[in-house]
């Protein structure tokens, strides 16, 4: 604590070339961060509720072939299932096709069954259930369209040849999920001209640690009949959805770590200047007694300061700004509910101090290396 | 008077790149409690180097120094610093406060090194500045302070630990020659009223005359010493 205050002024020794290196910690770690908690908000869709007791079927050919009903009664048959819940994404959307979210018909006889995870008002579920054109909407959603229970809405086909005309009569809540629509899987078959087919079948597995054997059980129940299966569990089936994409996690964690590469050299050119313009200094520190040791603690202390002030600065924005942008809205439901995680800021953070510890290293090693005749003759 | 420094036969060599550069060529001296000594001589002459030696900022190349009985041209670099902090004050041509500390802060720094509290410092650090007649400046930055105010506050730094040995490298090197002369006013009063043994390089015999006696060193030898007179005659 005696250095505190050598170590504070010499911070701002140069309050430009602080400030400037400051903003930009600033701005990559609120990049960094927010990254680190996308890939984050991914895994926990993946990973939301009960889903580690999920396995969902579809077909075999592709998630658009829609695999026929009839399947739900072999499922159901099958030892250590629970229960069974027809689902499937409508992907139509509200006014504009700005106004896009997840919106899917569901079983609803069987919905809070396999969907444990999903809260709803025991009078809204039941007054869900009995309205054909009922429709259950998570609370992001609610707000974003300023919807109250009771509102008449027409969404816009895009996949299927209808348009859903729906009533709201309730409201979900779930942690993770809190942008999406459900509305009766009947009507929607109904509006298909009773196909009696469905995108996938989503199965409650009593005993989680037999979800890969009864997966294959199913598969194999299925192999040779027209409508092929492919089981997986909940979190593969979401991780099939970013694959979809592309590697994102790859994608992502690569863009991060050439953003702190690239900061970790632009921090190390601002130090280098810092520890060089400062050679005479760090001479007569250690002329008056200050061990080399010391005198490298502090300027470490001081380069690690300088980097986490800067990362927390930008991190510290990033908690805010996502607070309050609506990321729903922004991402059309994708990233609905996204927020910064504290082990996300935890760990940019520490990036942020190991960026000052690397760039600062190696600066700080060869000025405090200098012996000090040289470094006083190098100015006087 | 008692032996304070005993150099024995030193020599220094420095190495640049392939070659060897002799700059001090068996030195033999001794300096005494008290003392107040001026070591003059031309450019490239070894007085710099010989008391970087004395003050165990650098290492002989061959013989031994001794401080207080105490031979430290052995000492490990941690040691070192450790016996500088304790033993030796500094004071620079360019004084070489940081610019960032105040008058107060910088004479503190040595002190900061020391086991006292935040009030014993204190005390120190104003006793210090009093000394050197900036007691109302301590709050200043060296920004604010002339020339002569700074090396002022870098003598107040160098006697902040009541060292047993003052150096100082051309002191009123980059001074006018009023602060020049106030400084070693300063020097000399430290020495004559403190009993300061002070070790000073200078290239001014005007500034040699306030020490006891001079040395003189050419091409790395001791050439002859001087009484102060002698040296203001010579100017």
């Amino acid at each position: 604590m005696r250095f505190a205050k050598l170590v504070r002024r010499n911070l701002f020794r140069n309050k430009l070339r602080a400030i400037l290196t400051m903003m930009l910690m600033a701005a990559i770690f609120f990049f960094v961060v927010t990254m680190m908690s996308i890939l984050k908000a991914f895994d926990r869709y993946g990973n939301a509720g009960e889903g580690a007791n999920r396995i969902v079927v579809q077909s075999a050919v592709s998630l658009a072939t829609p695999l026929p009903f009839a399947h739900e009664a072999k499922l159901r048959l099958i030892p250590g299932v629970v229960d069974v819940c027809k689902m499937q994404w409508v992907g139509a959307y509200y006014k504009d096709k700005k106004d896009f979210f997840a919106n899917f018909a569901v079983d609803h006889d069987h919905m809070q069954s396999v969907f444990d995870d999903y809260r709803v008002d025991p009078k809204e579920f039941e007054a869900f259930k009995n309205d054909r054109r009922g429709v259950l909407v998570g609370t992001e959603l609610m707000q974003r369209f300023h919807w109250k229970i009771g509102d008449r809405i027409t969404l816009k086909q895009q996949l299927f040849p209808y348009d859903p005309e729906l009533t709201i009569r309730g409201i979900y809540q779930h942690p993770v999920n809190t942008a999406a629509l459900y509305f009766h899987m009947d009507y929607h078959d109904e509006m298909m001209g009773n196909r009696g087919r469905v995108g996938t079948f989503w199965l409650k597995i009593k005993d989680p640690s037999k979800m890969a054997a009864i997966s294959q059980q199913i598969d194999g129940m299925f192999k040779n009949s027209e409508d092929p299966t492919e089981t997986v569990t909940e979190k593969q089936f979401q991780a099939g959805f970013m694959e979809m994409m592309g590697n994102v996690k790859l994608l992502f964690t690569s863009v991060s770590s050439s953003a702190v590469f690239m900061v970790i050299l632009l921090a190390a050119i601002t130090m280098s200047m810092s520890a060089r313009e400062r050679v005479t200094e760090i001479a007569v520190l250690k002329a008056i007694g200050f061990e080399r040791r010391l005198v490298l603690t502090l300027m470490l202390c001081e380069f690690t300061l300088l980097t986490l002030c800067g990362g927390a600065l930008g991190i510290g924005f990033a908690k805010v700004a996502f607070a309050f942008i609506p990321m729903g809205k922004v991402t059309q439901g994708f990233l609905a509910g996204f927020f910064i995680p504290n082990d996300s800021m935890v760990v940019s953070l520490a990036v942020a101090a190991g960026v000052g510890l690397l760039a600062g290293g190696w600066p700080a090693i060869n000025a405090t290396r200098l012996s000090v005749a040289d470094g006083l003759r190098r100015v006087v | 008077m008692t032996t304070l420094v005993r150099i024995d036969k030193v020599r220094k060599i420095y190495k640049r790149d392939a070659f060897e550069v002799p700059v001090l060529n068996g030195i033999t001296l001794d300096v005494p409690y008290g003392d107040f000594l001026a070591l003059m001589g031309p450019s490239g002459s070894g007085k710099t180097t010989l008391l970087n030696l004395i003050a165990g900022i650098d290492r002989p190349t061959g013989g031994s120094i001794t401080v207080e009985q105490r031979e430290i041209s052995n000492f490990t670099e941690s040691a070192l610093a450790g016996w500088r902090a304790r033993h030796v004050g500094f004071i620079f041509q360019l004084y070489n406060l940081i610019p960032v500390l105040n008058a107060f802060e910088n004479v503190e720094l040595p002190l900061l090194l020391t086991k006292l509290s935040k009030r014993e410092r204190r005390q120190h650090v104003e006793t210090a500045l009093n000394v050197v007649a900036l007691g109302d400046r301590m709050f200043h930055y060296p920004r604010q302070l002339s020339g002569g105010q700074e090396q002022r506050v870098a003598i107040a730094r160098a006697i902040v630990t009541d060292p047993t040995i003052i150096v100082a490298d051309e002191p009123t090197g980059d001074l006018d020659a009023k602060n020049a002369q106030e400084t070693l006013d300063l020097l000399q009063r430290l020495n004559e009223d403190f009993k300061k043994t002070i070790i000073m390089v200078t290239h001014d015999p005007k500034a040699a005359q306030h020490a006891k006696r001079t040395l003189h060193l050419e091409k790395g030898l001791l050439v002859e010493e001087g009484a102060p007179a002698a040296e203001a005659a010579r100017a």
